[in-house]
């Protein structure tokens, strides 16, 4: 028997996870469903462990599952499906996905590059050109229809002293650029870095180009994903800040994994596990006490769209309401705020038709009235983003930091100079 | 035509499946003792769909068995040899729901707790709430009247159908029940109702909405031993009191899921927890609440404690539910029963529990709806060796002669499906299971759908 890590044989078949699985929700096929990828798991790992082919029925089920960790979430006995799919993912051979993502991603080069490609999208005449493409095969049409979600041309301004932060904490944070965030949303990335120091707190940027290793993990490559986290917790142990901050969903739950990445490594466990323990969301920082009373009144409704790496990995569910709400934004929830939009990663590239079933459904599901949809992951805000301006709709995905900055402190024209 | 091409003619080539793979994952539902061998598994859109199906497979002669959730407990939607899996899962909409007249219009496909969601806006909803409401769906909790925690004031499923579109063996729909309550000669739709599956499948249901209580109170009381614990629930039912929901939980069970997802931190070293909720009028609850708490202090709760906001009660209430699940963290495998007593007698089941734990050395954890007598022993094991299973399924129809011998039945509301066929044979002379299989006969003279259940005689 090959040695596979993550166990499953935990599950006791109950069932309660079906509605909460995305695929299952759109196919209503229990082998798209968690429990029944336990029963494909169990088929696949023993063909890979007498060197048979798996099903490809049995396999392509398996690689259905979005990472969303929606089931995992809702099991009663932490049932870890998608881990277990992530790890199967590296065994199978022949994905070519996995290529497309040692090309972008591989390296700080890569990043770098990777930054630079993704913001040519932000710009108007490619955006027609691309608008055009999207009725090509994949992964081009899938590809290009997804950067037509990319926002207009957000600018990397210089960093910006602060202005008028408040009354300081003394703590120091190490805040982090990301590869897509900093790519399409440098204009977010120096407003959480400025809405960070506007709580009192000190911020050291972590603007090197830099990956969390979730899209190498998600993509069966967990070497690779392990060299991204060995520099990052380096860097952080270097710094001396206290903690290390996010404002993207998907590279948060990536981090407070890293223990568990180097469980089998003596040399790195223990630090993974410090660097883990370190690392917060920014929404896990904002105490409402210290931000300002909002001047505007009566904007118009949000709704919020639960990014599954914020919701089911990290469990934050209430804190970008309370902020929304205390800023003085009404929200109207969604329906199915917290089933997964279908970005998972390079997931829409890899399976367009069920990425493209899934945003359409989330799309679907925006309540009239509201004019935003306020959410937490890069990937989210490119897949809406791409729905709604394919529907035609007057309606934006923004981050909610865009959300919060614009509620309290733009169009001082401060905003304008400092933040782009 | 072959099958398959007519049944791709009916619902289309994405929505009729023959891979081995697929057909392994509908082996069983959530009783994994039994498992089945699929042909196939069709996935129809609507009531039409299900008809033309029905016909096709009645003129063939092929069984069939219909499935939601996949969540009973006795093998429900365990399909037959060779058999069609019916799976409606895509059959979801809420069709309607008419705040006035206070039902709503459903596919069977809805999750229970879905309905309730959905019924939350005009202030209402569905009743009856099966631990499994997160995912079950209404045609299975209709097959198999379901019950759950809040079933001890508010009664079964039965007690909240009206009407319901169902499609016979040979294909036909009938309408069963009516909305204006005017019962017929025969109450067909009763028949229906807790036949799992074994009569016809249910395409549409009309179900009766309640008002959501305008006040409750959830206590946890923790105990010493089981014994007072039974005796505070004694207490409460001899006061007069019918609370919404009254439920234990022993150690092994606490130890359970207090490992799982939803974290209640009940003390270390307890005999037994028990919940109780109360609800309705705010003068009519406080006024029951202190009764309540009073029988709990008189039988020595060494804890007692209102739930402080809705937060905490929705936790006490989902570290309940999801109970059985957490047995995963026990063990690999678990059996539950589902054997009910009369209340009183709570101590005595308890303890020829106990024995039977011990005598075949099995682990057995318990999850009971104190309050009717309705008993869950969880017996645990790991591996899934013949004489291993044998012996479980063996200490399982021994709590269920206890429970017989108490005064009890073998079964509350999880079905007899194929786990309790011989038990339920126990139960009921040869008289009775003639009228119950002339009466499965009438509907289902090729012994069709879902054949195998609740009988011994294999039809």
């Amino acid at each position: 028997m090959k040695d596979f890590q993550v166990d499953t044989s935990m599950c006791v078949h109950c069932g309660l996870c079906l509605p909460s699985c995305p695929t299952y929700q759109v196919t209503g096929s229990e082998s798209e469903s968690p429990r029944g990828r336990v029963v494909l798991l169990d088929a696949v790992r023993e063909a890979l462990s007498s060197g048979r082919t798996p099903d490809p029925t049995a396999w392509g089920a398996l690689d259905h599952c979005l990472d969303c960790r929606a089931c995992e979430a809702v099991c009663p006995a932490h049932v870890p499906v998608g881990h277990a799919v992530e790890e199967l993912r590296g065994l199978v051979p022949g994905r070519p996905s996995l290529l497309l993502n040692a090309a972008a991603l591989g390296s700080p080069s890569g990043v770098r590059r990777f930054r630079r490609w993704v913001r040519v999208a932000t710009r108007p005449g490619v955006r027609r050109i691309l608008r055009a493409g999207t009725s090509l095969p994949a992964p081009w049409g899938p590809m290009l229809s997804l950067a037509g979600g990319a926002p207009t041309s957000q600018s990397a301004p210089s960093q910006e002293a602060c202005r008028e932060s408040g009354e300081g904490l003394g703590v120091t944070v190490r805040f982090f650029w990301g590869c897509v965030m900093e790519g399409l949303y440098a204009r977010t990335n120096r407003r959480s870095a400025e809405l960070l120091r506007r709580l009192g707190y000190v911020v050291q940027m972590e603007d090197a180009p830099l990956c969390c290793g979730a899209l190498a993990r998600h993509q069966g490559d967990p070497e690779g994903a392990r060299r991204w986290a060995r520099s990052i917790i380096a860097r952080f142990e270097e710094s001396g800040a206290a903690f290390f901050v996010t404002n993207a969903a998907g590279c948060g739950a990536a981090f407070k994994e890293y223990g568990a990445w180097f469980r089998e490594d003596p040399e790195w466990a223990e630090r993974a596990r410090a660097f883990a323990g370190r690392v917060r969301d920014l929404l896990e920082l904002v105490d409402l006490k210290r931000l300002p009373v909002p001047r505007r009144t009566a904007p118009d409704p949000v709704t919020v769209h639960d990014a599954c790496h914020l919701v089911h990995a990290q469990g934050i569910r209430d804190p970008v309401r309370a902020i929304l709400q205390r800023v003085g934004i009404p929200v109207v929830e969604m329906v199915e705020a917290d089933l997964c939009c279908g970005s998972a990663g390079i997931y829409n590239l890899s399976h367009p038709e069920m990425a493209r079933a899934l945003r359409d459904r989330k799309v679907g599901g925006i309540p009239p009235g509201v004019t935003r949809v306020v959410t937490s992951n890069p990937g989210c805000l490119l897949q809406i983003q791409s729905g709604l301006r394919e529907r035609g709709l007057l309606v934006d995905a923004v981050h909610w930091v865009d959300v919060v900055y614009d509620a309290l402190w733009s169009g001082k024209g401060e905003d304008r100079a400092a933040l782009g | 035509m072959r099958l398959w091409d007519e049944l791709i003619r009916i619902v289309g080539p994405r929505f009729v499946s023959r891979e081995d793979a697929v057909l392994s994952t509908y082996r069983t539902d959530a009783f994994t003792l039994h498992d089945g061998d699929p042909a196939l598994v069709v996935w129809p859109r609507d009531a039409g769909e299900v008809a033309a199906v029905m016909r096709l497979l009645y003129a063939r002669g092929v069984p069939l068995v219909a499935r939601g959730g996949g969540t009973s407990l006795s093998g429900g939607a365990v399909p037959p040899t060779a058999g069609v899996v019916l799976h409606l899962s895509r059959m979801n909409r809420i069709v309607h729901i008419d705040p006035i007249r206070r039902l709503a219009e459903v596919e069977p496909g809805v999750v229970n707790q879905h309905l309730s969601r959905a019924a939350h806006p005009f202030g209402l909803y569905y009743a009856p709430d099966p631990s499994s409401q997160q995912a079950c769906t209404l045609g299975g909790n209709l097959a198999e009247n379901a019950g759950g925690p809040h079933c001890l004031k508010y009664g079964v499923t039965v007690n909240h159908v009206l009407q319901a579109d169902v499609v016979l063996p040979d294909g036909t729909p009938v309408r069963m029940g009516s909305l204006t309550a005017a019962p017929g000669a025969l109450d067909e739709l009763g028949a229906l109702i807790g036949s799992e599956g074994t009569l016809g499948v249910i395409v549409r249901a009309w179900v009766t909405l309640l008002p959501i209580p305008p006040a409750h109170i959830t206590f946890m009381g923790i105990f010493d031993t089981v014994d007072d614990a039974s005796r505070a629930v004694s207490a409460v039912i001899a006061a007069g009191i019918v609370p919404a929901a009254l439920e234990m939980m022993d150690p092994l069970a606490v130890t359970a899921v207090e490992r799982g997802r939803y974290r209640v931190g009940y003390p270390e070293s307890l005999g037994a927890v028990l919940l109780a909720e109360v609800d309705g009028e705010s003068g009519r609850v406080s006024e029951e609440a202190h009764l309540v708490e009073d029988a709990f202090r008189r039988h020595s709760a060494r804890l007692l404690r209102r739930a402080e906001s809705e937060a905490e009660r929705d936790l006490w209430w989902a570290n309940r539910k999801t109970a059985f699940g957490a047995m995963g963290l026990l063990a690999r495998h678990y059996y539950v029963q589902d054997g009910v007593i009369p209340q009183s007698r709570l101590p005595d089941a308890l303890s020829a529990i106990a024995a039977v734990s011990r005598a075949y050395a099995l682990p057995i954890a318990n999850v009971f709806h104190a309050g009717d007598g309705n008993l869950h022993p969880l017996l645990l094991y790991d591996d899934q060796k013949p004489d291993t299973v044998r012996r479980v399924v063996q200490a399982g129809h021994e709590i269920l002669s206890a429970c017989l011998a108490l005064g009890g039945s073998v079964s509350g509301e999880h079905g007899i499906g194929i786990e309790k066929r011989e038990d339920l044979a126990r139960q009921y002379t040869p008289a009775e299971l003639r009228m119950q299989r002339a009466l499965k006969d009438a509907f289902d003279p090729r012994g069709l759908i879902n054949p195998g259940k609740i009988f011994l005689d294999g039809r």
